[in-house]
């Protein structure tokens, strides 16, 4: 019997040594293991009188009870230190803050997924077409015929007399036309092509157009069409004015300019004081361009739009020269990335 | 055009000062370029009259003088001797700014007062054309008339202001003083006054002088001729040639700077004739003949061919129709009967051959916008009441009027019409007051019927809309109100799947930190040359007829040369860590020149410094994934541009879609490119063709698999793919991957050992071990065999 006690209190006195998970372990084998003390204990069963051995049995198993409970009570509280130990010991430098950035798009990439997201929203298609392409596409389907004076307004890189570098993405307004029948909606994205170079002339640069075709389409809409556009890029606040122009593929034509997003309308050097900013070229298709794509001009009316869109980054972003776009320095292609 | 704009008012009563002029001039439609003060550099210099002349006490060469201001005296030391007590002349005073940057102030010359200085023509920025004696050096003597005390400005004719005035390619009209001042008045809400075309004719029949034949009709529209007889020629008056000088023309003689007058004001360009000149009392209107010779004005030789239109008399071409007169028929100083002629010749005609000389003048630039033949007319009778206001001869009897003058153009449609359009509607009362401004005599009758006659100068005005146009820009655009589209019909929209598709190669690029770059898709022979190993055969590039220049002139057949000269661009600017790519085309043509349009093959391009070629590698095989399943295959290139050991012809499912690797050493040289650069160009038309289609899941695996590793030896030369893919062949592999590449010594020379895991699964049941030796001893002899591959001794 008091070798019950004994065992208990030796055991008792041990455990509140083991200072680790391991020597918990080495315990535990000592006492409940396969030649462990308890298992000893038990084996020692035979020795004792019949009478004596339930009772015994008993208490051993009360005991080993005690000890398996002890066991796991010992464990949780190591468990529970070496956390508190591991907390105490783990710590980093979480101060820094630099990170190796995401690659970033164009900021040319960046207006024309603008804008097309914008424009796919309310139900228009987002086309590309040939940069090389027919005098026909480019110029006759337009209205501008072979001598017509408004082929100056465009200086053209030729590659035959009949093909060239497509002077604006306005072709894409007569190729879509024959394919596709009223109603229609669509924009064109893509290069086009100008012989001239200078700190706002590139000979490269990107347009964006847009087409709509449907009955009972009015100036009223493309006004809000391009409301819509502007106070999206460059805020709530922003005002859209028309002014009287020429486009041949247009009538009425007009230019349109944003309040300056800058200072606010009030005028400043980007304005040039005038508080507005000329963005881009618009207005009602002209019956001639409607015809000739074999749409009927008397039922169906249709606006137009054509939107630089190196022009709307550089009033965007501060952009001050355009050549900036197409040299490419990694240090200006990063500040557009996230 | 430049206009002044004293010659407007001549025209229009402009009651507004010139800002709120040139708003009202944007609003309607006319761009206003610049708005140049002729004063503006000349400041506080009066008229003053010289009332005493001493000589200077210090100085033999100086004159102490006396002037009166307009009320003061003041001492002015000058070094003209010409002056004399009484004489007129301008003195800049104390502060004074003057045309040639010259400021004045008060100061002593030699111990003498002098509060100003007398001025001469350059300092007032004038010449003999803005006032008499101008062209002669020393101090400028005013007029008699000239008022002592008053700015020197509006003295010398540069109180005024000139407008660029840019119109838009319909409005060819409005190239003159005479279209713009129309403009202007209904701008302001003004009555325009019609120029005086009034003359009186002479005893000579116009027809008794000369005959016209126009031959080439269809280039020649409309061709009017009158002569003057009793010619005098002589200056022409100061108000005349200064408005000439105004726009930038200096004054020849009264003949010819009527007719340049009348180009500026009508904005018809005219050609006077010595008809001394003319043989045979006949002009012809044709063609030149092949090879005919002819030196206009300018003194140069010309040699024309049969698309040019000459004006000719009998025997010989007088003058490039519409360009400049021959050399052989100008006006000259004894010239005492001249021919004026007035016509429309075609754009198209006059554009081609001026282009083709090289030759231009006031004259072609006036054609090549558009002539109306009705202003033929016009702008020869002002020539003639100019003709007999100067005084220089006598209009000849009857005019020679050849093809037919544009008249009047009705335009009738429905009043609803506008609402369409515009999305507004216009009070009847508006719409005639505004096109009557406009001289469309207009009306607005029952069942919503306009009737408008349009003026035969408004060749552009032909449909509904342009008049609708012509209402809204003068109604004004502030009435458009924005709607958005609400009674059209519902359109589905989004991007095309290729469009998708490279959205979803740049989102995959962006997040591997690739920077996107744009170039030009053109470049030089010479960027091509450094971008290749290779000559390049410039014949098969589209090229661009009229480039800017060679640089700029053959088209993309690779993107490499725009993205290595970026890459030694950004490298020069100590640029480090690059990581660009590019979304292109490739131009490619079937045959050249050009007959039908060429495949424009969308490409990309990628490119980095600072990586290793296995780190480039799993980018690209990560761009490639993210668009097209199925097998790649990495093949040893034939590359121009890229290093031959260290770079791979991509394959997908056995096509071909791209390379990348490593810079070739000497494309690298070529660029001074030091750092290690990788390049990779990937035909993105090929690869979407590759596209991944619908996702199907597939339920996971149940029966557990079996991880094998394996070492091999073989030669250096084996590549690892092909080791991998014996494996990958066979039924019940899942996977097999490189792990470990050993080299050495004991191994022998030119000889590697490969270690590679294999997973070998069954998805029907659990796999013995007989099934994987099954397996794999089929691999290890085909290893055997093919590559000579053999299991390493352990």
């Amino acid at each position: 019997m008091d070798k019950i006690a004994e065992i208990k209190s030796a055991f008792d006195s041990e455990i509140s040594l083991c200072e680790t998970l391991q020597e918990l372990q080495e315990l535990k084998v000592k006492y409940l293991g396969k030649s462990g003390e308890l298992t000893v204990l038990l084996k020692s069963i035979k020795d004792l009188p019949a009478e004596e051995r339930p009772t015994f049995g008993a208490k051993v198993n009360v005991l080993r009870g005690e000890l398996e409970s002890e066991f796991s009570k010992r464990s949780e509280q190591l468990k529970q230190m070496e956390m508190q130990r591991r907390l105490q010991e783990e710590r980093v430098d979480i101060s820094l803050t630099s990170s190796q950035p995401l690659g970033a798009l164009h900021p040319v990439t960046l207006i024309e997924n603008q804008i097309s997201e914008l424009l796919v929203a309310m139900g228009f298609e987002v086309l590309s077409g040939p940069e090389i392409e027919t005098d026909y596409y480019n110029f006759q389907a337009l209205n501008i015929p072979s001598d017509h004076p408004a082929r100056d307004m465009q200086d053209t890189f030729y590659v035959t007399d009949s093909i060239l570098l497509r002077t604006h993405t306005s072709p894409m307004q007569a190729r879509h036309m024959e394919k596709k029948k009223p109603p229609i909606k669509m924009i064109c994205v893509g290069k086009v092509f100008r012989s001239d170079s200078d700190a706002s002339h590139s000979p490269v640069f990107h347009q964006i157009e847009g087409l709509v075709v449907d009955k009972n389409i009015t100036l009223c809409d493309l006004k809000g069409t391009l409301e819509y556009i502007a106070s999206n890029l460059f805020g709530k606040d922003t005002k859209v004015r028309f002014r009287p122009s020429f486009f041949p593929f247009t009538e009425p034509s007009v230019e349109v300019d944003l309040s300056c997003s800058n200072c606010g309308g009030k005028g400043c050097s980007l304005c040039k004081g005038t508080g507005w900013i000329e963005v881009l070229g618009a207005g009602m298709v002209n019956p001639f361009v409607l015809e000739n794509c074999g749409i009927d001009s008397k039922k169906y009316n249709g606006y137009a739009f054509g939107i630089g869109v190196e022009r709307i980054a550089m009033i965007k972003y501060g952009i001050p020269d355009i050549r900036l776009f197409y040299e490419n320095d990694q240090r200006f292609l990063k500040q557009f990335g996230k | 055009m430049k206009i002044p704009l004293s010659w407007i008012r001549d025209y229009v009563d402009v009651n507004v000062d010139v800002q709120t002029l040139c708003n009202k001039m944007v609003d309607v439609g006319l761009e206003i370029e610049e708005v140049v003060y002729l004063g503006e550099n000349v400041t506080n210099v009066k008229v003053c009259q010289i009332v005493d002349i001493q000589q200077h006490p210090n100085a033999e060469r100086l004159l102490c003088c006396k002037v009166d201001v307009g009320g003061e005296i003041i001492p002015i030391v000058t070094n003209d001797h010409h002056v004399k007590v009484g004489d007129k002349v301008p003195v800049a005073l104390h502060n004074a700014n003057l045309a040639n940057g010259l400021h004045i102030t008060k100061g002593k010359m030699r111990g003498e007062e002098s509060w100003g200085m007398f001025c001469g023509s350059e300092e007032l920025g004038i010449n003999g054309d803005m006032y008499p004696n101008a062209d002669s050096d020393g101090v400028l003597v005013l007029l008699e008339t000239a008022v002592v005390g008053a700015d020197i400005r509006s003295e010398v004719g540069i109180d005024d202001y000139v407008l660029d005035v840019g119109v838009t390619a319909n409005r060819q009209d409005c190239n003159s003083v005479l279209g713009l001042a129309r403009e202007v008045a209904v701008a302001l809400g003004k009555t325009c006054r019609e120029p005086d075309l009034s003359y009186a004719e002479g005893e000579v029949e116009t027809a008794s002088l000369v005959s016209v034949d126009v031959q080439a009709t269809d280039i020649c529209k409309g061709y009017y001729m009158q002569g003057v007889t009793d010619v005098k020629i002589e200056k022409s008056p100061l108000w005349l040639t200064q408005r000439l000088a105004k726009v930038g023309l200096r004054g020849i003689n009264n003949l010819v700077d009527i007719t340049n007058y009348v180009l500026y004001e009508i904005g018809q360009p005219m050609h006077a004739f010595d008809y001394a000149d003319i043989n045979d009392k006949q002009i012809v209107v044709r063609r030149a003949n092949d090879g005919e010779k002819i030196i206009p004005l300018d003194g140069k030789e010309y040699t024309l061919n049969n698309d040019d239109l000459v004006i000719a008399d009998k025997s010989r071409a007088v003058g490039l129709a519409g360009i400049m007169g021959g050399a052989n028929s100008g006006i000259k100083e004894e010239t005492s009967c001249v021919l004026f002629e007035s016509a429309t010749f075609a754009r198209k005609n006059v554009r081609r051959t001026g282009r083709r000389l090289g030759l231009r003048s006031d004259s072609s630039a006036r054609f090549e916008k558009g002539i109306e033949t009705y202003t033929n007319n016009v702008g020869l009778s002002r020539a003639l009441h100019l003709v007999e206001q100067l005084g220089c001869g006598k209009v000849t009897r009857g005019r020679i009027s050849i093809g037919e003058v544009a008249g009047n153009r009705t335009i009738t449609f429905d009043k609803r019409r506008i609402k369409s359009l515009l999305g507004i509607s216009i009070p009847d009362e508006r719409i005639v007051s505004i096109l009557n401004s406009l001289n469309i005599n207009t009306t607005v009758q029952q069942k919503n019927i306009v009737t408008c006659v349009v003026p035969p100068y408004r060749d552009d005005i032909t449909r509904d809309c342009d008049i609708v146009e012509e209402l809204i820009r003068v109604y004004g655009y502030d009435n458009i109100k924005g709607t958005l589209m609400e009674k059209s019909r519902i359109t589905c929209g989004g991007k095309t799947t290729e469009d998708k598709l490279i959205d979803g190669v740049k989102n995959v690029l962006n997040g591997l930190r690739y920077n996107e770059c744009i170039f030009y898709p053109f470049a030089g022979k010479a960027l091509y040359e450094k971008a290749s190993t290779r000559p390049v055969d410039d014949s098969l590039y589209i090229k661009v007829k009229n480039p800017i220049g060679e640089e700029l002139s053959l088209m993309n057949r690779s993107l490499a040369p725009n993205m290595l000269q970026c890459v030694a661009l950004n490298l020069s600017r100590s640029n480090k860590n690059l990581r660009l790519f590019e979304v292109g085309k490739a131009y490619l043509a079937d045959n050249l020149p050009l007959e039908t349009l060429p495949i424009e093959q969308k490409r990309l391009s990628v490119c980095a410094t600072e990586v290793t070629f296995e780190e480039f590698r799993n980018d690209l095989l990560q761009v490639l994934r993210s668009v097209a399943i199925g097998k790649v295959k990495l093949v040893r290139p034939d590359s121009d541009v890229l290093h031959p050991g260290i770079s791979a012809d991509v394959f997908v499912e056995g096509v071909d879609v791209g390379h990348f690797g490593k810079l070739h050493p000497q494309v690298a040289a070529n660029f001074e490119i030091e750092a290690d650069c990788y390049y990779a160009e990937l035909y993105l038309d090929k690869l979407f063709e590759l596209a991944r289609g619908e996702i199907k899941y597939q339920p996971f695996a149940k029966f557990p698999s079996v991880s094998r590793d394996f070492a091999f030896l073989c030669e250096e030369e084996v590549a690892a793919q092909d080791v991998l893919d014996e494996f990958l062949s066979l039924p019940l592999v899942e996977s097999a991957e490189l792990f470990d590449v050993y080299r050495d010594d004991k191994l022998g020379t030119g000889k590697k050992s490969l270690a590679v895991n294999v997973v070998f699964r069954d998805r029907n049941k659990t796999l013995q071990d007989a099934d994987i030796e099954k397996q794999a001893g089929k691999a290890l002899r085909n290893l055997k065999e093919k590559y000579n591959v053999s299991l390493r001794e352990q």
